[in-house]
């Protein structure tokens, strides 16, 4: 790194020149990985999608236009893993935002002992994601699993979680509440305690009561933490992984298969790396197009 | 939303603030909520704790007991005699500790790149990697895994270290801290004939040792946590981390409960004094992302 001691004998010039070597060369190991483990990677895989790779043998790979997208839209096994996600996402993002809000609410109140369920709310979210589906594959274990057990006082016959094609991707869908709703629970959290006091006290001076005070002061003032809640479940939700795999491997059937399963097995157990680089891309267009609704949906809010 | 639900919020407030004195019907019953939530919370770690102490015999069977008799550290002694977890252990600290001091430092030089050095292009840098933000790490994984492939990173360390050192998310944290320290210190130093160099060692990263520890804490946890990619560039039994070795454990020890518990207690235990220690930072770390 140059020293920049005597930088009032420079001309504007030389001096801005340092500036911007210094500059680059401070971003670079920054730049290179970020070059070479993601930009690249984005460039190869839309590549990719456009040809029947050849796994072997890249070279000798075929062109195939938009083939493979095509492919996609007829394939009733990519359907499936889509309908299954879009159906994961519905039943998480929804609860975990309603849970996640009363827990904050709750704990934002004069309550006894708020560092400690504070901790406990959020505990599970650091957990790995296959320690957290273990456990609750042994819980939603019909031979010696807790929840059937008690169930079992109160029912005849309590479902068969996890080889269900009813209950294992709600049963999923819990788990993944259990894990990961700390996360959001801390955001909605700490966006309710910086809503001034004073809106609340104008509120009441108003007549305002406990619904209208939470309709019209905590709603639209924690409306960006919200949102943000939402649009981070939602890119989670459509790259669910790990707790399918683990809990029921895609079943029973294909009944939780979700796509990035789908793009996993077409890539590693089928070799079509053309054709899972497609089903990336099209998960991608998907979460960009999340991710651009969120920016109106919060441009709005800050104006 | 409708007139009556208005009404009887307003009935329901007119009840609690003509208790005056004592428990009002409301707090009682938001701590019995609050605590009753928390106790669900809890019940999967009370099971895996337990479980983890049972016989093999009591594990399975019917009925629940949370508490074991006799206790037994059979499946922890089991476990370090027959599987590889102190070497998956060790292979996740060094993977960890590793991507997380990456990202420090490679972070931290392109943050203070971004905001206390003065060049053209600095604008659309930060734009570029912002809207890096949009593409999500697994849609990259097959293209990405012709690149280490390529490099010769399969079954290194390095293939789960390399692609995660340049978030976008530690560039955004640090990037907003940044902005905030004083422009006046800088040129302070700068007067003194301090380097753009001395200033970034030692005034900038001196000053911001809060945010960095949240972030060190935070690219710790979802590092040591990592699945997917893990899962497909370590393939020999002996480079496996954590948490893809209990979902192996399980698989070869099925319907062994005690010791598929004893397995997740010890992947998620060093863990877990860690949150106990630092949980500030951590959430700290949580809530930044939130308010960015």
């Amino acid at each position: 790194m140059a020293t920049t001691d005597e930088s009032d004998g420079l001309t504007p010039e030389s001096r801005s020149g340092r500036e911007l070597l210094e500059g680059v060369l401070f971003a670079s190991p920054y730049l290179i990985i970020f070059g070479v483990f993601l930009l690249l990677p984005l460039l190869i895989g839309g590549y990719m999608s456009l040809f029947d790779w050849n796994a072997l043998a890249p070279a000798e790979s075929t062109f195939v236009g938009l083939e493979n997208y095509a492919q996609l839209l007829a394939d009733p096994q990519f359907r499936n893993a889509l309908v299954n996600t879009v159906y994961f996402a519905l039943l998480t993002v929804p609860s975990i935002l309603l849970v996640g809000l009363g827990l904050a609410l709750g704990v934002n109140r004069d309550i006894k002992g708020q560092g400690f369920l504070r901790a406990v709310f959020f505990s599970p979210y650091i957990l790995t994601v296959s320690v957290a589906a273990i456990l609750w594959t042994d819980l939603y274990s019909t031979q010696y699993g807790v929840i059937n057990y008690y169930l079992g006082m109160v029912m005849a016959n309590p479902p068969q979680w996890l080889q269900s094609r009813l209950f294992a991707m709600p049963a999923i869908a819990l788990t993944t509440v259990w894990w990961l709703v700390g996360f959001s629970f801390v955001i909605l959290l700490s966006a309710r305690q910086s809503v001034p006091e004073y809106l609340y006290e104008a509120a009441r001076l108003d007549g305002a009561g406990t619904w209208r005070q939470f309709r019209d002061v905590t709603v639209p003032q924690m409306r960006g933490a919200i949102f943000f809640v939402i649009v981070i479940n939602l890119i989670w939700a459509f790259q669910v992984y790990g707790q399918p795999y683990v809990m029921t491997a895609g079943g029973p059937g294909q009944a939780t298969e979700t796509l990035v399963m789908y793009l996993y097995q077409a890539a590693f157990n089928q070799r079509s790396f053309g054709y899972a680089s497609a089903i990336g891309y099209v998960l991608t267009a998907i979460l960009v197009g999340v991710s651009i609704a969120n920016y109106y949906l919060l441009g709005g809010d800050n104006e | 939303m409708s007139e009556a639900t208005a009404d009887q919020g307003r009935r329901q407030e007119g009840v609690e603030s003509s208790t005056t004195t004592g428990f009002s019907t409301r707090t009682v019953l938001v701590h019995v909520a609050m605590y009753g939530a928390a106790l669900l919370f809890l019940v999967p770690y009370a099971y895996m704790i337990s479980t983890s102490l049972k016989t093999p015999e009591a594990a399975v069977a019917t009925g629940m007991s949370w508490i074991p008799s006799p206790v037994t550290f059979g499946s922890y002694v089991e476990l370090f005699a027959t599987s590889q977890i102190l070497q998956w252990g060790l292979n996740t600290l060094i993977i960890s500790s590793t991507t997380t001091i990456l990202v420090l430092v490679v972070d931290s030089m392109i943050a203070f790149s971004l905001t206390r050095l003065d060049w053209t292009g600095q604008r659309y840098l930060l734009a570029l990697i912002v809207a890096s933000f949009m593409v999500p790490g697994f849609v990259n994984i097959i293209p990405l895994y012709l690149v280490i492939a390529e490099l010769g990173l399969i079954n290194n360390y390095l293939a789960v270290i390399l692609p995660f050192a340049a978030g976008p998310l530690g560039v955004f944290l640090l990037v907003q801290f940044f902005r905030d320290i004083p422009y006046e210190l800088q040129e302070a130093a700068q007067l003194d004939g301090f380097s753009n160099f001395r200033i970034y060692t030692r005034m900038i990263l001196p000053l911001s040792k809060s945010i960095l520890t949240a972030l060190a804490l935070f690219m710790f946890v979802w590092s040591w946590n990592q699945f997917l990619w893990p899962l497909i560039v370590l393939q020999s039994e002996a480079a496996y981390t954590l948490p893809i070795g209990v979902v192996v454990l399980r698989d070869n020890f099925t319907i062994q409960p005690a010791l598929t518990m004893a397995s997740a207690v010890v992947a998620s235990g060093p863990l877990f004094i860690l949150f106990l220690l630092l949980q500030e930072q951590l959430m700290t770390a949580v809530e930044m992302q939130g308010v960015t």
